[in-house]
């Protein structure tokens, strides 16, 4: 059943991961940030870049970075019961470093935004079959990032525009004794 | 509204009560709400804890609210399907987590209903692959049930006299018709009239809308001959004057985000549909942290005397006495609380000399199911589509008028479509950067989806025995599982996804995926049958009153009294039986013939 298995998607994007305070979200950006829990400034650093290139900052919304997801990844690693999820983490991020290094004989950090790009592209080319560690990666690290961006204020409000989870006297929709009517014109 | 937690009158073990009910669920809080009523002094014994479930749910949290977003904190671990079937039970056995769960706790928001769910570390069972749901609370699985609430009809109650397979229900829709009208009217049903002899209407209060996809879906599939209705939610949507403990629904959608659970309670649970109300009586005295482990019996004559239990914080144990006994501890646990009753007037067990208790054990089968793409709504405007208590349900259509070459009896859809808080689809859109985004969010809104539940078989090989080897927490020895589908459910199975695609296909849906893996047993958290009702005390536990053939001051009103599963859910059918069987036991305490 869908259900069963968007629910299991969920669980599984969030199973590496977990936590961030709502103070967290009314941080100001510009603000100075806490030191990380579990990632090196460093790691922390890199994360944030990471997120943000896979969900960006455009012109419909604000992005990963302004959601604060690496704050959200650092803090779930910190607490994580198993210490294998937070070994992974440090893992894919050697990895990353590394590929950076063969395409471009600079770490990530030192690369040029479009370098950076081109390495996350490189991670992402089997995201249906991965098959590379740094392939592996890049699934857990998009799955966590996704959760961690669709679960925040910006990502609910701001890029889905969500509108439920208010008190409704009427329920939107369709009468089911209505004339079964054709899908919305598409012309609107 | 009012606070569902003030409390009764005291615990007097010195007495003798009316009638001790077991458990608080659906039919326990039935059954309390039914004999209170009527004047009968009522013990409620409830296993688990009492939980201020309003304070617990939590409905309207926002994800970024709270500290996890909604996960449970480390150290709880929710079993998976692969742990279900790889391994055998207990599931929770040499595991490193603290905490281990049923897998509903895998669903978004596991931390809002952790609590109301058991720790399977302190709850184990044997034997064969069997995903157990278990809530002990007041209230039970009612406070976080899926809410689908349906009438059976003859086509399920009279299914052998239909195909010939098992037995005939000893009872008729014209019986039990009269009660699940005093269901619908005590505690609120939503559903639109469809006038179909295999699924008949309630008496609805306003229903649930459709989506212009689920709309357009209803209008394909008549041409079929198939009926999809709003969800027949077990919601009050207009509000019920007589209950202040419970508010109307307000459509904010929480009911499907999470396991479940309403801290509005406009969807039905039994703490505020039916235990508060009897508690206003005067008549009813509830005990939580009280797990009733044997039903005693008078030496003289045989009948049940009360019950022992264990309090399960003092580890103390105690006997209550009353002049009729009723289980309503669910399927499962009152066959096992039966099967540890054994004396020497009953030394199968009370109520057992039929050795059908634990047997025709039967549930609902479910897995296959199909998702789908509304091509003409990628890219349109958001919608509100989640801010009702459920989306659709599409009715049986198999073996009614036609008779299908290789499985008998049928089953019926439950779906949804469009928006949700969180997109579901951002984890299955492959890609990153602007353009992912934007695919999540131009295709979120149009998919469309269901997933099948199908009648599993009442077999006499399938069921559950006690396992002496193996004890729970307490030290009363847990339940063995020899349980597995059938030919029939498998072939059923496959059938569903094939109907499915054919349905989306005929509706102009695009087939995302179809999936024919079967759930393991026991995921529908449907469990049926271990004491069916029937005239003949040698092949069923109880008579069409529910109560025992042996016994006749014991009744079971759970859903162990049902004859055969149907593919309509059964809380319903629970609680109106229930009632039916209550009633008529308050005329026969009041004229003391039990």
């Amino acid at each position: 059943m869908e259900g069963h298995s968007r629910r299991d998607l969920l669980r599984i994007a969030a199973g590496a991961v977990a936590a961030v305070p709502a103070v967290a979200q009314q941080t100001a950006e510009t603000a100075a940030s806490p030191a990380p829990l579990f990632f090196t400034p460093a790691e922390f650093q890199m994360v944030d870049e990471l997120t943000e290139i896979i969900i960006p900052s455009d012109a419909h919304s604000p992005g990963a970075r302004a959601a604060k997801v690496a704050s959200y990844l650092d803090k779930s690693l910190a607490e994580s019961f198993e210490n294998e999820p937070r070994q992974k983490f440090r893992e894919g991020l050697k990895l990353v470093d590394n590929l950076s290094t063969q395409l471009h004989k600079k770490t990530f950090v030192e690369s040029t935004p479009k370098q950076r790009v081109a390495v996350v592209a490189q991670m992402a080319r089997n995201e249906k079959t991965p098959k590379k560690p740094e392939e592996q990666f890049f699934v857990q690290l998009k799955a966590s990032t996704a959760f961690a961006y669709y679960t925040s204020s910006i990502g609910i409000h701001q890029e889905m525009e969500y509108k439920g989870n208010t008190m409704q006297n009427e329920y939107a929709g369709f009468d089911a004794g209505l004339v079964p009517i054709q899908l919305p014109d598409s012309s609107k | 509204m009012q606070s569902p937690s003030a409390p009764g009158p005291q615990v007097d073990l010195k007495i003798v009560y009316d009638a001790i009910v077991v458990g608080s669920g659906a039919a326990g809080g039935m059954a309390a709400h039914v004999l209170t009523s009527q004047g009968m002094k009522v013990l409620l014994l409830e296993a688990g804890k009492q939980l201020d479930t309003t304070k617990e749910l939590k409905s309207m949290e926002w994800p970024y609210d709270h500290p996890r977003r909604g996960e449970m904190p480390p150290g709880y671990h929710p079993l998976g399907l692969n742990e279900y079937n790889v391994r055998n039970p207990p599931y929770a056995k040499d595991s490193k987590y603290p905490h281990v769960e049923s897998y509903v706790q895998g669903w978004n928001g596991p931390d809002y209903s952790k609590n109301i769910v058991v720790d399977e570390k302190d709850h184990p069972y044997t034997g064969t692959k069997y995903a157990w749901v278990r809530a002990r609370c007041v209230g039970g699985k009612t406070n976080i049930w899926g809410r689908l609430a349906l009438r059976l009809s003859d086509y399920d109650f009279k299914a052998k006299s239909r195909d010939g397979y098992g037995e005939d229900w000893p009872i008729t829709y014209a019986d039990i018709a009269p009660y699940y009208d005093k269901v619908d009217l005590y505690l609120g049903v939503s559903g639109h009239k469809e006038n179909l002899p295999y699924l008949p209407d309630s008496l609805f209060q306003r229903p649930v809308k459709l989506t212009s996809s689920e709309l357009h879906l209803r209008g394909e599939l008549a041409k079929m001959g198939r009926v999809l209705t709003p969800y027949r939610a077990g919601v009050t949507t207009d509000g019920l004057k007589h209950n202040k403990y419970r508010s109307k629904c307000f459509g904010r959608g929480a009911c499907d985000r999470r396991a479940g659970g309403c801290d509005i309670h406009a969807a039905f649970d039994s703490p505020t549909g039916l235990i508060r109300p009897a508690m206003d009586t005067g008549n009813l005295t509830l005990r939580p942290n009280s797990t009733v482990y044997e039903v005693t019996v008078d030496p003289n004559t045989g009948k049940a005397r009360g019950v022992n239990f264990i309090d399960t914080e003092s580890g103390k144990t105690y006997e209550a006495r009353a002049r009729a006994v009723i289980l309503g501890a669910s399927t499962l646990e009152s066959a096992r609380l039966m099967m540890l009753s054994k004396s020497s007037q009953h030394p199968n067990g009370i109520g057992n000399s039929s050795n059908h208790v634990g047997h025709n054990f039967c549930e609902h089968i479910m897995g296959p199911g199909i998702n789908g793409l509304v091509k003409d709504l990628v890219g349109k405007p958001r919608t509100l589509d989640d801010g009702r208590p459920g989306s659709f349900y599409l009715a049986r259509f198999r073996n009614l008028s036609d008779k299908q070459s290789n499985f008998i009896r049928g089953y019926g859809f439950e779906g949804s479509s469009g928006t949700t808080m969180i997109p579901g689809n951002a984890f299955e859109t492959l890609g990153f950067g602007s353009s992912y985004k934007k695919a999540v969010r131009d295709y979120a809104g149009a998919y469309i989806s269901m997933g099948a539940f199908g009648e599993v078989l009442p077999r006499y090989e399938n069921g559950v025995s006690i396992d002496p080897n193996v004890k729970d927490k307490w030290g009363v020895p847990v339940l063995k599982f020899n349980y597995t589908f059938g030919d029939n459910e498998k072939k059923m199975a496959a059938d569903m996804a094939v109907t499915a695609r054919e349905m989306f296909e005929a509706s102009g849906i695009e087939v995302v995926s179809v999936n024919r893996e079967i759930l393991t047993e026991g995921w529908s958290i449907h469990e049926l049958g271990t004491s069916r009702m029937g005239n003949d005390p040698k092949t069923s536990v109880l008579n069409q009153f529910q109560q025992s053939h042996d016994v006749p001051n014991l009744l079971v009103v759970d859903g162990s009294s049902h004859v055969n599963a149907s593919c309509q859910n059964p809380t319903w059918t629970i609680m109106a039986l229930c009632w039916r069987s209550c009633e008529h036991l308050a005329d026969e305490l009041r004229k003391g013939s039990v």
